[in-house]
C-alpha cells in the first residue's frame, strides 16, 4: 500500500489514511473501536472471521477494512462512523473530561473544531482539547444552579403554601358566598315586597295631588310672569332658610345646607354663605330675592339633577374615561388609512376597549334609580307636595333605596364568586406555586418601550414616549414542551394593522427574584418574554434532570 | 426590488389587501408619454429621411453618409460599421444639434473592434451588406405595417412589465429583457439575430408582427410561409442619438457570444455566492443572526451568507450600524466566518438629509448631489426620509463613494461582508413614477432624461470599485435591482418584489431566462415570495425551483411571517434541506458553468431554443430551463400536482431527440415530445443530457466554503453512441489568482468504455480534492471490474452495479493528474 502511494499518483490523501485508519488503542484501557463510534456501539465494529463486517441494517457485507475508508458503501452511513463519507453519518466525540455528543458527519473533517476533544478533525487543523475548561465550567454551572434551584425551591415552597392557602380561603370564601348569597336573594324577595307597598303609596298619593294642582295651575298659569315665578320661588326658599323667623336670612342659618357648599369640601363655610348673601351678614327678604336667590338657584337646581353646567370638576372623571376610550395605538405605518380602514382598525380594537366601557358603566350605576321621579324638564320646577304626599314619596325613596342597596350586594357577591370561579379554573401548577402570581404585574423597560406582563392576565406594551397601552395578549394557557410549566401563552391581543392579533409567549426560568430579563418581537406582531421567578424552581425536576444526564454519562 | 414597490406598501395599503404588489397606474403608458405618443404615430411607409447623394463613403471598417429630414431639412451623420464577430453598429446623430446628444458611456466593455465591410448588391431598395465571414449578411429593409405592440422598457418597471406582458414570453421571436439597452433576439431555425439598442433614456418597443399572436408569427415563418414578413420592431427614445448593434448569429450561442463581446460578461463569482442566501427584511439584532445561522446547523441545512436589510442602520445611514441592535457587529461576523459564513449588508444610494451625517455633510461641501435645474441639491423622499443622491456620473463621486469602502473608512464591516444595492433606479417615493424628475442635472450638464437608466449602473461602478479596493485580491459580490446593459461586470440581479404566489413562481424563471440571454445570468428570485405568507406547499416547491437559478436567495417582507424552514412542520423542513443539499451537490456544475461564461459568453442557464435551434416546438417553452446543455430542469411551479407534463426536445426538425437521464433514478428518456412525469413533494424533475458529464460533490457541508476539499464525483450520462464529454473548473473560490493561472480546468471524455481527462491550459492550482466516485449511467453491459493507468501505473477498481447506472468506487484520482479508466466487461 506505501509503495503504491510512493510510485503512483494514486492519492488516498494520507492524513485520512492516519486519522481514520487508526482505532482507539487499547493503551487507554478502552475498547479498540473504528474512530467516531461510541463506547456504546464499539461491539458493533467487529469483523468476522473471513473479515468481513456488514452494514448495520444489514444491507450489504463490506470487507473489514472498508470501515472508515473515506468511501460510503453502507446505504445507512455505519460504515463510516469517523468520515464525511456518508451524508447521513454520526460522528460521536469522546470528549473525555466533558459532555460526549454526536455531531453529524457534515461536520467532520471541515476544518472546525466541533468536538472539545478535536478528535473530529484531523492534527492539520490543530483543533485544541478544551474539553477539561469546559467541563469544569459546565460543572460550575451545574453547581450553580444546583444552588440556585436549591434555594428557589424555598420560596417556591412559600409559593406553594400560599397558594394552597389561597384555594383554601377562595374555596372557604366561596362557600360563604354561596351562604350570603342565599340570604340577600331572600332579603331581595322581602324588599321588592317592601318596595312595591310603598311605591302603591306613593303612586296613588301622588296622582291625587297632581290632580289637584293640574286644577290650580290651569287657573293661573296664564297670569303668572317669569319674575312673579321667580319672586315666588325665592320667598318660599327665604322661608325655608329663615329658621328662626326673625324676617333675615343669616350666615349661620346657610351653613347648615350643603348645596351651598360650592368647593364641594363637606362643609359650608362662612365666606362660602356670605357670598350667597352679597357679602353680608344678614339679608332681608328683597336683598334676598335680587341680590341671594340668583346665586342660590343654580346650586339647587344642580343638586336635583335639572341643571348640567360645564362643571370643571366633572371633566377629571370624562378625561379618564377618554384615556380609556382610545382606540389601540394604529401602526404607525399607516398613515394613509382611508376611513373605511380606520373603522375596520377601530373595530378590532373593540375587544381591547372593553375594560373602559365596563368602567363607564360602573360610573353611570349609581344615578339609576334615583330620579325616579324624572322631573318634567319644561317644567323646571319640581312641583311641591304637600307633606303627607312628600312622607309617602320619602319612603318609597327608602323602600327602593333598600332594595337598590340588597341587589348592589348580590351583584357584588356574584362578582365575586365569579371571580373565584375563573380563578379556580386557571391552571396554577400542581402545587398551586403559581397562584401567587395572579394578580402581580412586572414590568421592563427597552429602549422604546415599556412591557408589562400580568400572568394569568394579560401583556402589554407602551411606548415610552407616551401614549396608550397596547395589548400584547391575554392569558391562553401553558403551552411548554416537554415541561407544560416552561411556557405561557398570551393570546388576541389588540389587532396588527394589516395583520393578525398580536401574541405574546413567556418563557420562564427559575431565579430568586420575579423579574422579566428580556423582551424580543422576532415575528411582526408576536412577541417573546423572558421571565424568571421562583415559583419556576422545582429542585426536584431539576435533580431528575440532572441525574438523568449523568445516567446517559 | 424592496422600494420602488415597497413604497407601495405604504401609499396603497388597500392594494396589498388585493394580495398585489405593483400598481401599474404608477407608471406612464405610451399614450401619456408625449414623446412616444408622437412618435408612435411615425408611418414606415414613405420614410421621410433621405440619404443625401454624394455623401455616401466606403471605408475599410464603416460606411458613412448624411441623412436630411424632407420637412425641415435638418440634417444627420449616418454610419454603419462592421465589427468582428459578425456584428454591426449603426448610428446616427444630428449634425449641428442646438443641444448635444447623449452617447452612452461606460455600458460596453470598450471600444468595440472593428472587422470589414463590403457593400453586395442593391436592388428594389434592397441592399445587402457583407462582413468578411460571409454568414454575416445584413439586409436593410423598410419597416412594413403590422400589428403593434407595445412595450416600454424602462429598467425598475421591467419586472412589472414582463408580469403583465405575457405575449411577450420566453422564446418567442422578440427577447424582451430587464434593461433598457438590452439585446433583442430574433429567433429562426436556421439563423439567429439580435439588435442592441443602446440609450439611456426612456425607451418604448413597438413589436410588429402581421400576426396577433408572435407564436403563430413565428411558427408561420419557420415553417417557411413566405406570405409574412419576419418581426419588426420600433424603437422609441426619448433623447440621445441612435446606436444599435446588430448581432448577425446565426445560432443563437454565437448571438449571445456577439453581446458577450460588446459588453461583458460577469466575472467568476466566489463560489459562496452560488451557495445558498438566507435574508429577511429584517434579521432584527445579533442574536437574531447568530441564533439563525446556529438553527441552520441543528437542522442541519446548510447555509453560506446571511442577509441584513435596512434596520441595520443606525436610521437608514448607510455605513452606519445601529448601535443598540449591533453593538458589536464584528464579534456578529466573526461568529459567521468562522463557520464559513459570509455577511451581505444592504448600502443604497439615497443618503439621509442630516447634518450629523458625515456622509450627507461630505456631499453637500463637495457639491456631490444630482442638482435641480436651478443648481440646488436635489431633495427627494426615501426610507430614510428626505433623501439626496449623489452623481455617480461623476467619476469623482465614484471615487469618493468607492473609498468609503475601505476598512479603515467603514470599520465596522471586514472584507468578508458583502454588498447589496437596492433602490438604485434611483427610488423616491415622491418622484414621477417613484423616481427622479426628468429636469434634474447631472455632471456634464446632462438631464436625468438623458442618463436616467444608466444611474444605476454608475452606482454599480463605484461600489464594485470600492469592494475591489478594500481588498484588491477578493472577487467582490454585489446584489443590484437596477441594471443596465453591461451592469453584469458588476454584480448580480434578482427579480424584484415579487408575492408568495404560484404564478410568481412561475414567473421567477422566465424572467432569469430573459436576463441570461441578455447577458445576466447570475438572475434569481426571492424564494418564498417577497410578500405576502407562502404555504408549506408553495415554499417548498419554491426552494425546489430556486435551486435551480443562479442566484438562490430566500428573502421576505418585514410584514411576513418568519418562513425559515424549522418553523414549517417537519416534512417542509426535511423537503427543503433536500432541496438545499442538491444545490449543494451541483456547486462545481455551477462553478464550473460560470468560469466558462466569463470565458465565453455563453449564459449559465438558457432557454430549452440555445441548443435546439430546430424544435420550434421548444421556442414557446418557459417552464423548463437548461443548465448550460448539460442539466434539463422543469421544476414543479403548481400548485396540488401529482405530475408535470415535460418537453423533450429534438435535435432537428424529425423529432430525434437526445437522451435525458433522470438524476435522482438514472431512468432514461428516449423520445422527444411531450412526456407526462409522476412527482412526489420531494421530485424535483431535472434531467442529465446523454452525451454529458458533468461534476458534483456530494458531501453534506454546512457551508460551501467548507467544501473545497472535499472529494467529487463525475456522472457521466451516454448518448446513443456510449460516448459523453464534460468539463471541470476549480480554483481557490475566493481570489483572482485565477487570473494568473492558478485553476484547474479540464475536459473529460468517455467512448469506447474508457474515461480519459484533457486539461485545458495547464493545472496549475493545488487542492486535496479528489474524485471519489464516478457514476456512468447508460451502458449496454455490466462491467465487473475497471483499470485505472495514471504514469504508467494501473490498479484495478471496484464497479458496483445500481439500478440503470454503474458506479466506480473511489477512483482516488487527484485532479491534476492525467488518467484513462477503462471498464472491463
Amino acid at each position: 500500500m506505501q509503495g503504491m502511494r510512493s510510485r503512483s499518483l494514486l492519492v488516498l490523501i494520507p492524513f485520512l489514511v492516519a486519522l481514520l485508519l487508526a482505532s482507539e488503542t487499547s493503551a487507554s484501557g478502552e475498547v479498540l473501536r473504528p474512530v467516531g463510534v461510541s463506547l456504546a456501539k464499539a461491539a458493533l465494529y467487529q469483523p468476522r472471521a473471513d473479515k468481513s463486517w456488514t452494514c448495520l441494517d444489514g444491507s450489504r457485507s463490506i470487507p473489514f477494512t472498508q470501515i472508515n475508508d473515506d468511501y460510503c458503501d453502507c446505504p445507512d452511513g455505519s460504515d463510516e462512523p469517523g468520515t464525511s463519507a456518508c451524508a447521513q453519518g454520526k460522528f460521536h466525540c469522546l470528549n473525555k473530561g466533558h459532555q460526549p455528543i454526536d455531531i453529524p458527519s457534515s461536520q467532520v473533517q471541515d476544518g472546525i473544531c466541533d468536538c472539545c476533544d478535536g478528535s473530529d478533525e484531523s492534527q492539520l487543523v490543530a483543533c485544541p482539547n478544551t474539553c477539561q475548561e469546559l467541563g469544569a465550567a459546565a460543572a460550575v454551572q451545574r453547581r450553580n444552579e444546583a444552588e440556585l434551584f436549591k434555594k428557589g425551591a424555598e420560596r417556591r415552597q412559600e409559593l406553594i403554601t400560599r397558594g394552597k392557602q389561597m384555594r383554601a380561603e377562595r374555596e372557604s370564601r366561596r362557600l360563604e358566598l354561596d351562604q350570603r348569597l342565599k340570604e340577600q336573594e331572600l332579603l331581595r324577595t322581602e324588599k321588592e315586597q317592601l318596595k312595591q307597598n310603598a311605591e302603591a303609596f306613593e303612586t296613588e298619593a301622588i296622582d291625587a295631588f297632581k290632580e289637584q294642582h293640574r286644577e290650580l295651575d290651569t287657573d293661573t298659569a296664564k297670569a303668572e310672569e317669569e319674575p312673579k315665578e321667580m319672586r315666588k320661588e325665592a320667598s318660599l326658599s327665604f322661608i325655608e332658610y329663615d329658621t328662626n323667623t326673625d324676617g333675615f336670612v343669616e350666615v349661620t342659618e346657610l351653613m347648615v345646607d350643603m348645596v351651598l357648599d360650592k368647593d364641594r369640601n363637606g362643609v359650608v363655610t362662612k365666606e362660602e354663605a356670605r357670598y350667597f348673601l352679597d357679602e353680608r351678614d344678614r339679608v332681608d327678604i328683597d336683598a334676598f330675592i335680587t341680590l341671594s336667590w340668583p346665586r342660590i338657584k343654580p346650586l339647587k337646581m344642580l343638586a336635583e339633577g335639572l341643571f348640567q353646567p360645564p362643571t370643571p370638576e366633572d371633566s377629571t372623571g370624562d378625561a379618564a374615561q377618554q384615556t380609556e376610550a382610545t382606540p389601540e395605538k394604529i401602526n404607525p405605518t399607516s398613515p394613509h388609512l382611508n376611513d373605511e380602514q380606520a373603522d375596520l382598525a377601530g373595530d378590532d380594537d373593540i375587544e381591547a376597549d372593553e375594560e373602559g366601557d365596563e368602567d363607564q358603566y360602573d360610573d353611570e350605576e349609581p344615578d339609576v334609580g334615583v330620579g325616579e321621579a324624572t322631573p318634567d324638564v319644561e317644567d323646571a320646577k319640581p312641583p311641591v307636595y304637600d307633606p303627607e304626599t312628600q312622607r309617602l314619596i320619602q319612603q318609597a325613596n327608602e323602600a327602593r333605596n333598600a332594595l337598590e342597596e340588597v341587589e348592589r350586594s348580590i351583584r357584588e357577591i356574584e362578582h365575586e364568586v365569579k371571580e373565584i370561579d375563573e380563578q379556580n379554573g386557571k391552571d396554577y401548577g400542581p402545587n398551586e406555586e403559581w397562584a401567587v402570581l395572579d394578580g402581580q404585574c412586572y414590568t421592563f423597560e427597552d429602549r422604546e418601550y415599556v412591557y408589562t406582563l400580568c400572568p394569568f392576565d394579560r401583556t402589554s406594551q407602551k411606548s415610552r414616549s407616551g401614549g396608550a397601552e397596547t395589548t400584547l395578549g391575554r392569558w391562553e394557557q401553558w403551552i411548554g414542551q416537554p415541561k407544560k410549566y416552561s411556557q405561557q401563552k398570551y393570546a388576541n391581543g389588540a389587532a396588527c394593522w394589516n395583520g393578525p392579533s398580536r401574541s405574546a409567549i413567556i418563557n420562564i426560568k427559575c431565579s430568586l427574584e420575579p423579574k422579566i430579563t428580556a423582551v424580543s418581537e422576532p415575528n411582526r406582531c408576536e412577541y417573546y418574554f423572558e421571565f424568571e421567578t421562583p415559583a419556576a424552581c422545582d429542585s426536584e425536576a431539576f435533580q431528575a434532570e440532572t441525574d438523568n444526564l449523568h445516567d446517559e454519562l | 426590488m424592496r422600494c420602488a414597490l415597497g413604497v407601495l406598501a405604504t401609499l396603497c395599503a388597500l392594494f396589498l389587501i388585493f394580495s398585489d404588489a405593483v400598481d401599474p397606474s404608477n407608471f406612464k403608458t405610451c399614450e401619456q408619454s408625449s414623446f412616444c405618443r408622437r412618435s408612435r404615430k411615425v408611418q414606415t411607409s414613405g420614410s421621410k429621411y433621405a440619404l443625401i447623394p454624394g455623401t455616401l463613403n466606403t471605408y475599410a471598417d464603416s460606411l458613412t453618409a448624411d441623412l436630411v429630414n424632407k420637412e425641415n431639412h435638418h440634417q444627420f451623420a449616418f454610419k454603419l460599421e462592421a465589427l468582428v464577430g459578425s456584428s454591426f453598429r449603426l448610428q446616427i446623430d444630428e449634425k449641428q444639434p442646438l443641444k448635444p446628444r447623449y452617447r452612452v458611456e461606460h455600458a460596453l466593455k470598450g471600444q468595440p473592434q472593428t472587422g470589414r465591410i463590403r457593400v453586395q448588391r442593391e436592388t428594389d431598395g434592397e441592399i445587402v451588406i457583407t462582413s468578411e465571414r460571409k454568414q454575416g449578411r445584413l439586409v436593410v429593409d423598410s419597416i412594413r405595417r403590422y400589428c403593434r405592440r407595445l412595450l416600454k422598457v424602462y429598467d425598475h418597471l421591467f419586472w412589472f412589465l414582463f408580469y403583465y406582458n405575457l405575449c411577450f414570453n420566453y422564446g418567442h421571436s422578440w427577447q424582451e429583457t430587464g434593461s433598457l439597452s438590452s439585446p433583442r433576439i430574433s429567433f429562426r431555425p436556421q439563423r439567429t439575430a439580435g439588435v442592441y439598442w443602446q440609450n439611456a433614456a426612456e425607451t418604448w418597443v413597438d413589436i410588429q408582427t402581421t400576426e396577433t399572436n408572435v407564436v403563430s408569427s413565428l411558427v408561420n415563418f419557420v415553417s417557411g410561409s413566405r406570405k409574412t414578413p419576419p418581426p419588426a420592431a420600433h424603437f422609441i427614445s426619448e433623447s440621445g442619438i441612435v446606436d444599435a448593434f446588430i448581432l448577425l448569429g446565426p445560432k443563437p450561442l454565437d448571438a449571445f457570444r456577439q453581446y458577450a463581446a460588446l459588453t461583458g460578461t460577469h466575472e467568476l463569482p466566489q463560489l459562496f455566492s452560488l451557495a445558498y442566501h438566507q435574508s429577511r427584511w429584517n434579521y432584527n439584532d445579533e442574536r437574531d443572526v447568530t441564533s439563525v445561522s446556529a438553527k441552520f446547523d441543528e437542522f442541519n441545512i446548510p447555509m453560506d451568507t446571511m442577509w441584513l436589510d435596512i434596520e441595520y442602520t443606525d436610521g437608514k445611514r448607510y455605513f452606519t450600524w445601529d448601535k443598540f441592535k449591533f453593538p458589536q457587529p464584528l464579534t456578529m461576523i466573526k461568529n459567521l466566518t468562522e463557520l464559513g459564513r459570509h455577511l451581505v449588508v444592504i448600502i443604497d444610494p439615497h443618503i439621509k438629509r442630516d447634518n450629523g451625517y458625515f456622509f450627507h455633510n461630505d456631499c453637500t461641501e463637495r457639491g456631490y448631489y444630482v442638482k435641480t435645474r436651478d443648481g440646488n441639491d436635489y431633495e427627494g423622499w426615501c426610507w430614510p426620509g428626505s433623501a439626496s443622491y449623489p452623481d455617480f456620473f461623476n467619476p469623482v463621486v465614484r471615487d469618493y463613494y468607492a473609498s468609503q469602502y475601505a476598512l479603515d473608512k467603514f470599520q465596522t464591516v471586514t472584507s468578508d461582508v458583502m454588498l447589496w444595492n437596492d433602490m438604485n433606479e434611483p427610488s423616491v417615493f415622491n418622484g414621477p413614477e417613484i423616481t427622479a424628475p426628468k429636469d434634474l442635472i447631472h455632471y456634464g450638464n446632462w438631464e436625468h432624461r438623458d442618463v436616467h437608466n444608466l444611474y444605476g449602473h454608475m452606482h454599480l461602478m463605484g461600489s464594485f470599485a470600492g469592494l475591489q479596493q478594500r481588498d484588491p485580491n477578493q472577487r467582490p459580490f454585489i446584489l443590484t435591482r437596477s441594471h443596465f446593459a453591461g451592469s453584469q461586470r458588476y454584480a448580480a440581479i434578482w427579480t424584484g418584489d415579487n408575492l408568495a404566489d404560484w404564478s410568481h413562481l412561475q414567473h421567477s424563471i422566465k424572467m432569469c431566462l430573459t436576463e441570461a440571454v441578455a447577458g445576466f445570468s447570475f438572475c434569481g428570485a426571492d424564494v418564498g415570495g417577497f410578500f405576502g405568507n407562502p404555504d408549506a406547499e408553495l415554499l417548498e416547491r419554491w426552494y425546489q425551483t430556486g435551486i435551480f437559478l443562479p442566484f438562490f436567495r430566500a428573502h421576505a417582507h418585514i410584514d411576513t411571517k418568519r418562513r425559515e424552514p424549522w418553523l414549517f412542520p417537519e416534512r417542509t423542513r426535511l423537503v427543503i434541506q433536500n432541496a438545499v443539499l442538491k444545490r449543494y451537490s451541483y456547486l462545481p456544475l455551477w462553478y464550473t458553468a460560470f468560469y466558462e461564461l466569463e470565458q465565453t459568453g455563453e449564459p449559465v442557464i438558457r432557454p430549452l431554443l440555445a441548443h435546439y435551434p430546430l424544435d420550434k416546438e421548444a421556442f414557446g417553452i418557459d417552464n423548463q430551463l437548461l443548465v448550460q446543455d448539460r442539466l434539463l430542469v422543469r421544476p414543479v411551479m403548481q400548485q396540488g400536482v401529482g405530475k408535470v407534463d415535460v418537453y423533450f426536445p429534438s435535435v432537428d426538425d424529425k423529432k430525434n431527440g437526445d437522451l435525458w437521464y433522470d438524476v435522482d433514478t438514472y431512468q432514461r428518456q428516449e423520445k422527444s415530445g411531450y412526456v407526462s412525469v409522476s412527482v412526489d413533494e420531494y421530485k424535483i424533475p431535472v434531467w442529465q443530457r446523454g452525451g454529458s458529464i458533468l461534476p458534483k460533490k456530494e458531501r453534506q457541508r454546512r457551508a460551501s466554503t467548507l467544501m473545497i476539499n472535499d472529494p467529487y464525483t463525475l456522472i457521466i450520462c451516454l448518448d446513443r453512441q456510449g460516448k459523453a464529454t464534460g468539463s471541470l473548473y476549480l480554483d481557490d473560490e475566493k481570489s483572482y489568482a485565477y487570473r494568473k493561472g492558478h485553476f484547474i480546468h479540464v475536459d473529460y471524455e468517455f467512448s469506447n468504455g474508457q474515461l480519459i481527462n484533457r486539461f485545458i491550459g495547464k493545472p496549475n492550482y493545488k487542492t486535496e480534492a479528489w474524485i471519489e466516485r464516478i457514476v456512468i449511467a447508460g451502458l449496454e453491459r455490466v462491467p465487473n471490474g475497471a483499470t485505472i493507468t495514471v504514469n504508467g501505473v494501473t490498479q484495478q477498481l471496484e464497479v458496483l452495479p445500481h439500478e440503470g447506472h454503474v458506479v466506480v468506487r473511489k477512483p482516488g484520482i487527484k485532479m491534476d493528474v492525467d488518467f484513462a479508466l477503462k471498464l472491463n466487461f
